[in-house]
């Protein structure tokens, strides 16, 4: 056995190193086309009421591994994506802000019943270069507002130079610019656009529903039967409470308190993003440089197979020398990814210790919080039943 | 006294008791061994080159020039064994390789790429390190593998295990090879290196490095690279 071991390994590793550089490449995988340079439609005025809708941007998901998972060690990679699913739905939610066409805009780690648009995105590209997202908006009633891809590339131009942002603190905007600022641009400027698209008064519905969806999660013993769903997942009001029904306003006290606490986790997300975003752009300059260069060794690479047919000992050490080189700067390029995981992990580490009482990650307090309320909720209406075990979570 | 007596088979119990439990309790500051990972000699510490053990790049060139002229030369007197290249006299056949890559040009190689006269090596439960100055360092994970940890337009490297020997393979563009394989005694006392070169195909250039442990002074620094602030350095350990 262990001379088979002994003959076979040596074979194995033969073998695999002559497969790893010629084996079939990977599927291609359909590239959106680029966003483009985005003007942000930004509004001056107040909007009205029925515009007003609050927006809920959920934690993204990763859609792609960040590594291709083969090669030893490309974990840290992962690490990096899993950091990046926390900080840039908070950069679509200061988009959404700024554009000054919504109501409040915030981050959260959980699909919520309070909200009145919801949008969910996963991560399918980011590096230095490119940034792909999937990204998809859903109002309280069913109603798709957005299901779309949207790609953005950088150019030398968008990154400030590693020293600037060293020395720079979070004040300074200029220098902590957002190199993919038109993807998110075009992402708002799209859900404008299908607002835009709705008449009063089904914006007006939308606010409805959600009063009601967030109420038949707190008892909907007493309010499911104001809602019907039909087949395509959409959702409408039945029926609606009248306007002094002391239930309803106690939900909409219910919803008060609920706001205060998805303020405060949207508060974390802030604070994370705030300790992230210096290292985070200093990390995807690097990466920038880093796609740049294996660009350009891969040309190089091209470039030998034409050019260079020698064999003697001087191009046998460039050859030598060229993938030297370009391990040694992937090593550094894995370093620093380490580096900013190693940044991240104390402010990922706070982000989930954050709510007195609670426990377990921010996802899983928040879980907490919502059986919390429906409880309490309970106790306030007078039926102190335990709750189902349908309702526990 | 009739007391002591009475209770001595007690007390002998006992002290046998605590005696058998001794080498127990010793053997709580073992490590535990997890059997579900392979066992591996342990490579790690400072090691620097013994030149005396150590192959010299012309000695081995020459070896296997006269080699290959003793083959030349039985070829010539018919007592070919029939395998191997067909080598004149004349020319012993230095264009080894199908594209003509000349085994000086191996050997010459094998010295640029064996040229560090110290390494250090990091080996924890899971991973294996070999740092070398100028070069990045090989790195491997003790399971069995083979695992691929590098790949580029320039070239790709594989790693694993031949036993308690470590195997690096790297593959440069037009086929050119090149084989690393530590080995350490048991002791502890020596490493050794196996350095194989070949192109297309062709028989190999062997070159052996010896090293011998050292004790490297102690960093006065301990440095971690950060992102935001560069690299950060705080006081190490002072020496005792």
């Amino acid at each position: 056995m262990n001379l088979l071991r002994t003959l076979c390994l040596p074979a194995l590793l033969v073998v695999l190193a002559a497969c790893s550089s010629s084996g079939p490449a990977p599927a291609p995988v359909a590239t959106p086309p680029g966003v483009g340079d985005v003007r942000l439609q930004q509004s001056t005025g107040t909007p009205v009421a029925e515009q007003v809708l609050d927006i809920g941007v959920l934690v993204f998901a990763n859609g792609a591994s960040a590594s291709d998972g083969n090669r030893f060690g490309d974990w840290v990679y992962d690490e990096v994506r899993e950091n990046e699913r926390h900080l840039l739905p908070f950069t679509l939610r200061n988009t959404l802000l700024e554009s000054n066409q919504w109501g409040a805009v915030r981050v959260l780690p959980q699909s919520d019943p309070s909200v009145d648009l919801l949008i969910s995105g996963a991560i399918l590209t980011s590096d230095g270069t490119g940034l792909v997202l999937q990204v998809h908006a859903e109002d309280s009633t069913g109603r798709v507002w957005l299901d779309h891809t949207y790609r953005d590339s950088t150019a030398e131009t968008d990154f400030p130079q590693v020293r600037e942002l060293r020395r720079s603190t979070a004040a300074e905007a200029r220098v902590m610019e957002e190199p993919f600022a038109d993807l998110y641009a075009q992402i708002a400027n799209d859900l404008l656009n299908a607002r835009q698209q709705l008449s009063t008064a089904q914006l007006q519905e939308i606010q409805q529903v959600s009063l009601l969806v967030y109420a038949n999660d707190l008892a909907p013993e007493s309010f499911a039967y104001m809602l019907e769903g039909d087949d395509a997942g959409r959702i409408t009001a039945a029926s609606l409470p009248a306007a002094n029904d002391p239930m309803m306003a106690r939900v909409m006290d219910m919803r008060r308190r609920h706001y205060l606490f998805i303020d405060t986790v949207d508060e974390y997300y802030e604070a994370l993003h705030e300790q992230m975003q210096s290292p985070y752009l200093i990390w995807r300059r690097y990466s920038f440089d880093q796609e740049l260069e294996e660009q350009r060794a891969l040309d190089r690479a091209q470039g030998q197979g034409k050019y260079s047919s020698t064999s003697g000992y001087l191009t046998l050490t460039q050859r030598y020398d060229r993938y030297r080189w370009s391990k040694i700067y992937e090593q550094e390029f894995r370093e620093l990814a380490s580096s900013f995981n190693r940044e991240a992990a104390p402010a990922i580490l706070e982000l989930n210790q954050q709510v007195r009482g609670l426990n377990g990650t921010l996802e899983e307090q928040y879980i907490q919080w919502r059986r919390i309320l429906r409880e309490l909720f309970r106790l306030e209406t007078g039926d102190i039943a335990p709750l189902p075990a349908s309702q526990q979570d | 006294m009739a007391y002591s007596f009475r209770n001595l088979p007690f007390l002998v119990s006992l002290a046998a008791l605590l005696c058998l439990s001794m080498p127990v309790l010793a053997q709580d500051d073992l490590p535990v061994l997890d059997l579900n990972r392979p066992l591996r000699l342990d490579f790690s510490g400072s090691w620097e080159k013994d030149f005396g053990r150590s192959d010299k790049w012309e000695d081995e060139l020459g070896r296997m020039l006269r080699i290959r002229q003793e083959q030349a030369a039985r070829q010539q007197a018919g007592l070919s064994s029939g395998s191997g290249p067909a080598v004149s006299l004349g020319n012993i056949n230095l264009n080894s390789g199908r594209d003509g890559v000349s085994i000086i040009d191996l050997a010459r190689l094998a010295e640029y790429i064996s040229r560090q006269t110290t390494l250090n090596i990091i080996q924890d439960e899971e991973h294996i390190r070999i740092e070398r100055r100028g070069e990045a360092p090989l790195i491997c994970s003790l399971e069995a593998g083979p695992l691929e940890t590098f790949s580029s337009p320039h070239g790709s490297e594989i790693c694993g295990w031949d036993q308690q020997q470590l195997v690096f393979v790297i593959t440069l563009p037009d086929e050119l090879v090149i084989r690393h394989r530590f080995s350490v005694a048991a002791d502890h006392e020596q490493l050794r290196v196996l350095t194989s070169i070949s192109s297309r195909g062709s028989a190999p250039f062997n070159l052996t490095q010896s090293f011998t442990p050292y004790d490297e002074p102690a960093e006065s620094f301990d440095c971690v690279l950060t992102l935001s602030r560069g690299r950060v350095c705080s006081k190490g350990t002072p020496l005792p």
